[in-house]
């Protein structure tokens, strides 16, 4: 055997281990039931009489675990659908990965409950989520196929540019209080995110591809 | 060149689908048959023909277990196969190393 042989062995040997360390389940549907929930929380929320900051994150929070148990629903469903373990490596990485960020996440609302701001100063809590989330993403993204990290990129950009341009103030105040309405943002950057991504994976997804 | 390492290289290894199917398994606890065969793009046939020769030798476990009423089969790395693969690795690394400019 040719050193470079054994040097071509050992990048194949490499990237089948890396290979075997990544999630695989398909994200298109989850990412899509993501965007509905989230986009429809947008809506309810805005109907319901929820403009308080302590109702605010409440809400939230309901969505938040609706998205996440129909997540785990889907992605058990997956798993059983292919005759696989539910709870696999790559599955615990993923999610010992996601937890960090929306552990601070699940903070940062409580103090925003805690310190229960005006209503016109609750929209500060989108772009802190929307940062927190995007970390968390882009920290599953090392084991997952690459698309996620960009995903989580996405969130880190957006939630930079809502920090800068309302937190910055140059967005006129005025018309950010009746656009940038805080459910209408959540709504929008979370639910229509996932749902947008979901789109895309849906056309661009392929399960089980050989290497 | 030394031909010393190359001769040592495990042969059951050596043989590109069960090298891959020992690379994926060092890297996991356990693997599932499907997984493994959606990953590698092998047939069932053929997965099913390495992995028997794998576990004739020692190297792979398998585990048969039902989950929600369907039969799950998992194979993993045995003690004896992960020191083989690493012996495997450190062979080539060896051939690689000769050959580097010093």
């Amino acid at each position: 055997m040719e050193p470079n042989q054994a040097a071509e062995h050992l990048q194949t040997i490499r990237t089948l281990m890396e290979r075997s360390a990544v999630y695989r389940r398909a994200l298109a549907p989850i990412m899509i039931y993501c965007g509905g929930v989230g986009l429809a929380g947008g809506v309810v929320g805005d109907w319901l009489p929820l403009h308080l900051a302590r109702g605010f994150v409440l809400f939230w929070a309901v969505v938040a675990v609706t998205g996440l148990t129909g997540s785990f629903l889907l992605v058990r469903r997956q798993a059983l659908k292919d005759s696989e373990p539910f709870w696999s490596p790559p599955t615990r990485r993923v999610a010992r990965a996601l937890i960090p960020g929306m552990a601070v996440g699940t903070l940062a609302g409580l103090l925003l409950a805690w310190v229960s701001p005006a209503w016109n100063e609750c929209w500060l809590i989108v772009p802190i989520w929307c940062l927190l989330y995007g970390l968390a993403l882009h920290a599953a993204g090392f084991f997952t196929p690459k698309g996620l990290q960009r995903f989580g990129w996405l969130f880190l950009i957006t939630g930079g540019l809502l920090l800068v341009g309302l937190g910055g103030q140059f967005v006129n105040p005025v018309v950010a209080a009746q656009v940038f309405q805080p459910h209408w943002l959540m709504g929008g950057v979370f639910g229509g995110g996932h749902l947008a991504y979901g789109i895309y994976l849906y056309f661009t997804e392929k399960r089980g591809q050989p290497l | 060149m030394n031909p010393e390492p190359f001769l040592q290289l495990d042969r059951v290894i050596h043989e590109k689908g069960r090298l891959a199917i020992m690379s994926m398994l060092a890297a996991s606890p356990a693997l599932s048959f499907t997984e493994l065969r959606d990953a590698l793009g092998m047939t069932d046939g053929n997965l099913t023909t390495h992995i028997r020769t794998l576990q004739e030798e020692g190297f792979v476990a398998v585990s048969k277990s039902f989950a929600n009423k369907r039969p799950l089969t998992t194979c993993s790395l045995t003690a004896g196969g992960r020191k083989a693969f690493a012996s495997y690795i450190d062979l080539l690394e060896q051939i690689v190393r000769q050959h580097k400019p010093r």
